[in-house]
């Protein structure tokens, strides 16, 4: 097992886009890292680039004490010791199973009674015991995921990639090879990069998540720290589809722009300064109770200033998903204990905002233009 | 309760067996009265069952009738039979050896310019085949300047083309685009990430080609090799121009010889017994490649883009052997006939007094040409109109229904496309005087209908067939019928497919040689045969120059079309 650094890194491709800029990570040994961010962000980049796939423009790669890549010198994926599970299983249909999980053996001259063990050993491992004479056309996605993963495994790489690995599975099967991944990773103390767009999935496997957009890291945080903290109104609107809306902030609290919503200072996290701002409301911590005395036909004509009319509402295991129109913004709230229904009218109240400098915000774009030229 | 329930679920049993007998006037559940769609279904049955069944049943029949089998291992036959195998299977394996090397070089390494060679090398598939007969011969024929130069250097000709390796070499010039495209369509459809993994595993660029990508390309190798097989074992331009000269006779030589002058008793039914043997042959080829086609895998749709191999040091010569074999096989027989054209009579220098355009007024203004051209585009036309009605008939039909006969319709519509151009003229030529075609060019219009109706049933199914079947049933849910929705929705869909093929078949049709070179009548020249007439009369500059201008407008006439909006 080893370390993965990643210093300045930047991919930029011939036609001038950018596909990752100026990317710092450090990965531990034996640490589980998440990348985590909507398509078209650079995480399947950044994972390639250190699979050796795509040769970053600037930067350095080291996996343990080994330089894998600078500024257009590059390692072969083959001799970089990694063991790699993509998200289409990539099985090789001509070849049976014990076949496909010994190949990387092979590849690396391991004596042949040697190799028929670690093959027996390693199918042990993902729970596929006596399918090595089996043909992989005949297994379900999910064997044919776990026999992926054995082929990454056997050959004890220094590094485990996983592209999606888990995302072309069905849900339930999803959820029990997240736990069996889990448990197997920690076990054997792998050091693990994984790809994913699915958010619960990022914070439920890793240890730190790290979310990219555009090609730019914009945090990297323990699951539980990122939840409550998101480094920007752009993660907390990715991770927890936190409602954001800008602003003046003053001694006073914040008060939105061209709209009535307003929060007392008490309620305020993050930066304290006066002057535009903007803040990003968590789903829980949007409180809604049915508005009194209102309803029927005349509950649009009559203006209240914190009333809200209910244009969703989604049942979910830990409180209902509800999206209100409170005077044309459409705010999201995590409802526990009253499931409104849709059209109904209710008062709504902000328990929590967490204030963010404007500047970055519009500025993140512009930022790209200078690496361009 | 539980007693009631299970009485009547059996009673409602018995009642679905008595409803039929006691109300047999009232249609019966799940079946309709014929509608729209089962008509049409019929009419297109009754047309396939007119182009395909009808003639090769009767050749079958014919020869079996006659009993002529003997016949095939007398000397003559059985020599023709023998350089029809060995030429068909050696250019077979010579066209995908180069074909597919050339779409892995195009498709996964990092040549340059593969962009530009990849349209180039497509290119011969787009000149006929006895075109390029005529064009070689001015490169290697016994007084092209190579040989002569090489004479007064060496005392002796280089290589003269005529003969059994000519035969085979053209054969491979004029068949390796074939293997190229399906190896280069199956190579895109392997999943980039199996090499990938094979990477991570600890395999070379070079090495994961070789371990994972050409084990999965073997049936796509097979598949172009029987196809490319059947389709050379009876061309019939390149062994008569090529071949003959040197004695190299060939089945479909045979065959035109046996037509043209009574050399045998009953030449009909010797020839049928021929062509019966070939469609077995053909027919045998297609039955293996079904059975190895079912061991094909099911691969994933690919997610990234391919990594190509780079090819490091040797990237420069490979480029320079590739580009030299690429301009050599397609541009240098171009420039070769032009060079034929400009001159009065083969063998005279390359020199400016020397050119002349008499050759080109010749070529266009001869008698022969002119009925030709006239016959050859009355006959293309109505060829690509009807098969394009039908193609798009047959193509909808068998992708956009739900029926049990689609895949009977759909293989017997594009059967014809894995049988030799000869046996299907043999069929043609045999059942013609029964139905009154002998001797009349529609005799021609029908083998063409045979051969080239699955271009267009090709180009109308693959794109209907990725498309859902939801389209329709949203037109039915709309309140279309059956029919209605298919032509609405299906047809107008594959419209741009079907004209494309259209245009496919008549470009392929106006310079088509084998079937009319058969089937010819008094009176009914096409182009093909007024250029082969000029060749073998000994006019070559003049077929040259005609061969010239029919190339030109072909390619411009399939640029345009490739071009126009799909």
């Amino acid at each position: 097992m080893a370390s993965v650094s990643l210093d300045s890194v930047t991919l930029r491709y011939p036609s001038g886009t950018v596909g990752l800029a100026d990317i710092d990570l450090h990965i531990a040994d034996g640490e589980f890292v998440a990348l985590l961010g909507p398509s078209g962000s650079g995480k399947t980049t950044l994972l390639r680039t250190v699979a050796g796939f795509l040769t970053p423009t600037a930067g350095t790669i080291r996996i343990g004490d080994r330089t894998v890549a600078e500024a257009g010198k590059s390692v072969p994926p083959e001799l970089r010791g990694l063991g790699m599970v993509f998200q289409q299983h990539a099985v090789w249909p001509h070849w049976n199973v014990g076949r496909n999980v010994d190949y990387p053996l092979r590849r690396s001259g391991v004596a042949r009674r040697e190799r028929t063990e670690r093959v027996e050993k390693a199918l042990t491992l993902v729970g596929l015991e006596d399918f090595a004479r089996r043909d992989p056309a005949t297994l379900s996605g999910g064997q044919r995921q776990r026999v992926a993963l054995a082929r990454a495994l056997v050959a004890e790489p220094r590094v485990l990639l996983l592209d999606e690995a888990l995302s072309a599975l069905d849900e339930p099967l999803r959820d029990r090879l997240r736990i069996e991944l889990q448990a197997l990773t920690r076990r054997m103390g792998l050091t693990v990069l994984h790809v994913t767009h699915d958010r619960d999935e990022a914070l439920a496997l890793a240890d730190r998540v790290v979310v990219l957009d555009s090609g730019r890291i914009q945090q990297i945080a323990t699951p539980s720290e990122m939840l409550a903290r998101p480094a920007s109104a752009l993660v907390a609107r990715f991770l927890s589809d936190a409602t954001t809306i800008t602003g003046m902030s003053s001694a006073d609290g914040f008060a939105a722009a061209g709209h009535p919503l307003i929060v007392q200072p008490s309620r305020l996290e993050g930066v304290r300064s006066t002057g535009s701002c903007e803040i990003a409301i968590l789903p829980e911590d949007v409180e809604i109770a049915p508005a009194s005395g209102s309803g029927g036909r005349d509950a649009g004509t009559r203006f209240v200033a914190n009333e809200a009319t209910v244009v969703s509402s989604l049942f979910g295991r830990d409180g209902n998903d509800v999206v209100l129109d409170w005077d044309g913004l459409s705010l999201r709230c995590r409802s526990r204990s009253h499931r409104p229904v849709v059209g109904e009218r209710v008062t709504v109240s902000v328990a929590r905002a967490i204030v963010y400098a404007l500047a970055p915000a519009v500025a993140t774009e512009p930022t790209l233009e200078p690496a361009q030229l | 309760m539980s007693a009631t329930r299970s009485n009547t679920l059996a009673g409602s049993a018995d009642s679905g067996r008595t409803r039929k007998g006691v109300r047999p006037g009232q249609p019966e559940p799940g079946r309709r009265r014929p509608d729209g769609v089962t008509i049409t279904r019929t009419l297109l049955w009754l047309a396939c069952l007119a182009l395909v069944v009808v003639p090769l049943g009767t050749v079958l029949a014919l020869a079996a009738g006659g009993n002529h089998l003997a016949l095939l291992l007398e000397g003559d036959v059985l020599e023709a039979g023998v350089n029809s195998l060995v030429s068909a299977v050696l250019s077979a394996a010579g066209a995908v050896v180069v074909g597919s090397a050339l779409a892995i070089l195009f498709d996964r390494t990092d040549l340059p310019g593969r962009r530009v060679f990849r349209l180039l090398a497509l290119s011969p598939l787009l000149v006929p085949p006895f075109v390029g007969a005529i064009a070689w011969i001015g490169i290697a024929g016994p007084t092209s300047p190579v040989n002569l130069w090489w004479r007064d250097e060496f005392g002796g000709p280089l290589w003269i083309i005529y003969g059994g390796d000519g035969v085979v070499f053209l054969l491979i010039v004029h068949s390796y685009p074939i293997a190229m495209l399906v190896v280069s369509a199956a190579l895109r459809r392997i999943p980039t990430d199996l090499e990938h993994a094979a990477r991570i595993g600890g395999a070379s660029a070079l090495r994961a080609l070789v371990n994972i990508t050409l084990p999965l390309l073997r049936p796509a190798l097979l598949s172009s090799f029987t196809l490319i097989a059947v389709s050379n074992l009876a061309d019939f331009g390149i062994p008569s121009i090529i071949g003959l000269p040197e004695r190299f006779v060939t089945l479909s030589t045979l065959v035109y010889r046996y037509i043209q002058s009574g050399t045998v008793d009953r030449p009909l039914e010797v020839v049928a017994t021929i062509g019966a043997v070939l469609l077995v042959v053909a027919l045998a080829a297609l039955v293996l490649d079904l059975v190895a086609s079912r061991r094909r895998w099911e691969l994933d749709s690919s997610t990234s883009t391919p990594q190509r191999l780079p090819l490091g040091r040797g990237r420069v010569v490979v480029a320079v052997l590739t580009w030299t074999f690429v301009l050599t096989i397609t541009v240098l027989p171009l420039l070769a006939l032009l060079s034929q054209s400009l001159l009065p009579a083969p063998g005279v220098p390359l020199t400016l007094e020397n050119l002349t355009l008499d050759n080109i007024t010749r070529a266009v203004t001869a008698r022969g040409t002119v009925t030709g051209a006239t016959t050859s585009i009355m006959l293309a036309t109505l060829a690509g109109l009807i098969c394009g009605v039908l193609g798009l008939g047959i193509g909808t039909l068998v992708t956009r229904t739900k029926a049990r006969d689609n895949r009977a319709l759909h293989a017997l519509a594009i059967l014809p496309q894995a049988i030799p151009g000869l046996v299907i003229a043999v069929a043609w030529l045999v059942i013609a005087p029964r139905i009154g075609l002998f001797n009349t060019p529609w005799l021609i219009l029908c083998a063409y209908i045979t051969s080239f109706v699955a271009l267009v049933v090709q180009a109308v199914a693959a794109p209907l067939s990725a498309t859902p079947l939801t389209a329709e049933e949203a037109a039915r849910a709309s309140g279309a019928t059956r029919l209605r929705a298919l032509v609405d929705i299906s047809c107008r869909m594959a419209i741009p497919a079907a004209v494309s093929g259209t245009v496919l078949v008549a470009l392929t049709a106006v310079r088509e040689l084998t079937l009319s070179v058969l089937l010819l009548s008094p009176g009914a020249q096409t182009l093909g045969v007024a250029i082969f007439n000029l060749q073998q009369a000994g006019s070559y500059n003049t077929a040259s120059a005609l061969s010239l201008i029919i190339t030109i407008v072909g390619l411009a006439g399939l640029g345009f079309a490739a071009r126009s909006p799909r």
